[in-house]
């Protein structure tokens, strides 16, 4: 049996660590909370965008636009991967940085190792450092509240280097938020557009799907004033933008998820813990009280006799 | 000795359970340790009762340890002195059979043809006479021979508490090593069940030493002073059977083996007698000699010039407790010290030693090798660091560990398997045929572990295998038995 200063030593410990995962979890669901607000926010307009796109493509329209080309061969792809800057979420940063490297590795086959991965988040980073593998830019100036502006800095790169061919494919991993209970680890393709269908755009709200195949079965009837090209060329980049946008919303509201459901089973894991070992320690102190009240008394029989 | 003469007699004049006291005449008053004879007749079952001095009271009053049991024993009764300790046969004619303490044989094939008979007690070795000698002695299991090498006549010891496996290990001790030894073997079983041991007779009988064709049994001596026997004889049936193995060292100069099981017995026997003798109680109830007799057993059991006793000795942990004084007490005396731990036995993992409670003596790289060494380290840093995380583990999940401890805590599970390893004596149960791997496979399998050459076979490949080889191949056929499904 293990001495009891040592058992209550390690209690007080788990203690503590229980104090802070408690007060993680409680600052996780505020924050949950407000990212949740900006991300449903975002969803409606990404949606009713790339609907826009989608139709705008379907309608069978001359006008092309280089962001929806296919591509023939790729000879050069970015993977973008999003993970957060602190730990204590559970496997958020890990199936993220799984799903990656795998997508990695099947992107280099068809480049021929021509990949180059760009990561956002501490986590990411060093955990595709610890890997030994190579990355390019790398941002850490997301939080859970990600600005349209930074986002926008990144889109407007890629839209050039994708436009002027240095680029041919853009990946992103990230964890999309599908709802409150759950959140999964994706790989999707944002350039170029055309891949994209409108039906996955649409799938994150599922209580909205039925309303949004009500709405694309109706054909909508375009106008296009001064012109249908003209139109596309704002309307596409925007919609990428947005697009990615809100895959570094779906992130950052996972994130606070992962968070708050990692630290509310860890507060129950040390409160388990402390029960378990509260009573192996009361176990021991009394133990060795009675060892020492048994030695008390034989000694004094031994010396009655 | 002076003192005593044959056909001294006393009367017994005091019986307090598994002691009496007696009185001789004053100028004839028995030395310590003589045995003395009394005739009893309990329910028409005439007996001979042996009993040892133990103390003297004064004025030719003598206190004695009742050897067997005092039933029917009665004041007034003679008793007769033999004017010397109990001795046993020892040599070639002790050979195959099996004795009581007081080196009677038990086992039903008459008398004993032994040319010589020595008392039982007897000072331990001088210091210039030891031997100086440290080799490994091989075993063939991997998490002895990598974590707590034995030493060739050096002492090993098997801690734990209840039903964890230390009968198990020595015996299985004795299926690898004795069956492959040339020298003779002693096995002491002290207060240990008595189906034990005769489990152990009857398997010796028909084992064979190496390809010899010659029995176990014939090169082995074995003595029993089992649960049912009294404290007096518990607490010196270890006594006998070292008195055995000191004259085949002495005499013959074969490295002989020694096990005991249990230690333990031998000092909570002592308690037992201690406050009938009138000695005062000391820590936890046992008595304050506990040291003295410990050292004075332990102490024979040593390695000379002329010969090596190597010895197996298993120690009971009552509750589990290793500061407990009597486990605590015969700790020190050991070179190799094998830990069983509950937490692992519980995990399904035997032998349960413990990899980071155990050690030996010569886990030094100027005995073993700077490889073995170096393995033995890495393997011990590796299993240390996934304790530390277990709290950790426990409280926040695998995921948040960093990326290097992830992969510590990986191999750790690997290798806490990995020293897992399929038993001769287990066979029968297990179904999986005993597996003793060469010290060198062993080393060479630990050290492509940390090396992280196996990290991709799944954990239960690591289960009760040899060397890494069969680890591998039960991963593919653990595929395989998947794929069927």
């Amino acid at each position: 049996m293990a001495n009891p200063r040592a058992l209550d030593k390690r209690r007080k410990s788990i203690r503590n660590i229980r104090k802070i995962t408690r007060t993680m979890e409680l600052i996780a669901t505020a924050r949950f909370k407000k990212a949740m607000e900006r991300a449903a926010s975002a969803t409606d307009y990404t949606r009713r965008i790339t609907k826009l796109v989608g139709d705008l493509t379907r309608a069978g329209l001359e006008v092309s636009h280089p962001l929806l080309e296919q591509r023939d061969a790729t000879n050069r792809a970015v993977l973008l991967v999003l993970t957060a800057n602190r730990g204590l979420c559970g496997g958020y940063n890990g199936n993220v940085l799984r799903l990656s490297v795998q997508r990695k590795k099947e992107l280099d086959e068809l480049t021929g190792g021509r990949t180059v991965i760009e990561v956002s988040g501490k986590r990411g980073i060093s955990g595709l450092k610890f890997r030994g593998i190579e990355t390019g830019e790398s941002f850490t100036q997301f939080d859970d509240q990600p600005k349209f502006e930074q986002v926008e800095a990144i889109a407007n790169r890629y839209l050039e280097d994708f436009i002027l061919g240095r680029i041919d494919r853009l990946d992103v991993a990230y964890t999309r938020f599908v709802s409150a209970s759950r959140q999964e680890a994706v790989v999707e393709t944002l350039l170029p557009l055309g891949k994209l269908d409108v039906a996955a755009a649409a799938q994150p709200t599922r209580g909205a799907t039925a309303a949004a195949q009500s709405e694309s079965a109706q054909q909508d009837i375009y106008e296009f004033v001064p012109s249908a090209a003209s139109i596309l060329e704002e309307v596409v980049p925007a919609s990428f933008k947005v697009k990615l946008f809100k895959c570094f919303l779906d992130a950052a509201v996972s994130e606070q998820i992962s968070r708050m459901v990692a630290m509310k089973s860890a507060t129950e894991n040390a409160s388990d813990m402390i029960k378990m070992l509260s009573r192996t320690y009361n176990r021991a102190r009394q133990s060795q009280i009675t060892g020492q009240i048994m030695e008390v008394i034989g000694g004094v029989e031994a010396l009655k006799s | 000795m002076a003192t005593a003469t044959k056909g001294n007699i006393g009367r017994i004049t005091q019986v307090i359970g598994s002691t009496f006291d007696a009185e001789f005449e004053e100028a004839k008053i028995p030395a310590i340790y003589n045995a003395v004879k009394v005739e009893i007749n309990a329910g028409g079952n005439k007996q001979t009762l042996t009993g040892e001095i133990s103390k003297h009271l004064g004025g030719g009053r003598v206190r004695c340890v009742a050897l067997g049991s005092t039933d029917g024993l009665r004041r007034g009764q003679d008793c007769v002195d033999t004017g010397a300790p109990v001795s046993v046969p020892v040599g070639e004619g002790a050979l195959g059979r099996v004795f009581n303490m007081l080196g009677e044989p038990v086992d039903g094939r008459g008398p004993v043809n032994a040319k010589e008979y020595r008392p039982i007690h007897a000072p331990a070795p001088r210091v210039e006479d030891l031997s100086t000698n440290t080799e490994l002695f091989e075993t063939g299991i991997k998490v002895i021979d990598l974590l707590t090498p034995f030493v060739r006549g050096g002492k090993a010891g098997l801690f734990g508490g209840a039903g964890l496996g230390k009968t198990v290990i020595l015996q299985e001790l004795i299926a690898r090593v004795a069956s492959a030894h040339g020298g003779y073997s002693v096995f002491a079983g002290v207060g240990e069940r008595t189906r034990e041991g005769t489990d152990l007779w009857l398997e010796m009988q028909e084992a064979e030493i190496g390809q010899t064709g010659r029995k176990v049994i014939e090169q082995t001596c074995m003595v029993f002073g089992q649960m049912n026997e009294p404290p007096g004889s518990r607490l010196r049936v270890a006594l006998s059977a070292l008195t055995m193995a000191e004259y085949f060292r002495d005499m013959t100069g074969k490295d002989t083996l020694m096990f005991v099981d249990n230690i333990f017995r031998f000092s909570q026997a002592g308690s037992e007698v201690s406050a009938l003798l009138g000695r005062m109680p000391s820590a936890v109830g046992y008595q304050p000699t506990l040291a003295t007799e410990m050292g004075a057993l332990q102490e024979r059991i040593a390695s000379t010039r002329k010969g090596a006793i190597t010895s197996v000795q298993a120690v009971y942990v009552p509750a589990d407790d290793p500061t407990d004084p009597a486990p605590a007490t015969a700790f020190g005396q050991l070179d190799a010290f094998i830990y069983l731990e509950r937490s692992i036995s519980e995990k399904g993992i035997y032998p349960a030693v413990d990899p980071l409670a155990s050690s030996s003596r010569i886990l030094d790289p100027q005995f073993v090798g700077a490889r073995h060494y170096a393995v033995a380290r890495r393997v011990q840093t590796t299993l240390q660091r996934y304790r530390e995380l277990q709290d950790i583990i426990a409280i926040l999940g695998v995921d948040e560990l960093s990326e290097s401890d992830k992969m510590v805590v990986h191999r750790a599970r690997r290798i806490e398997r990995f020293l897992s390893q399929p038993f001769l004596v287990a066979e029968v149960f297990t179904g999986k045929p005993g597996e003793i791997t060469p010290l060198a496979d062993t080393i060479r399998s630990f050290e492509e572990i940390c090396d992280g050459k196996w990290d991709h076979l799944p954990e239960d490949a690591f289960m009760y295998v040899g060397s890494i080889e069969q680890a591998e191949e039960q991963a593919k056929r653990m595929v395989a038995a998947a794929a069927k499904k």
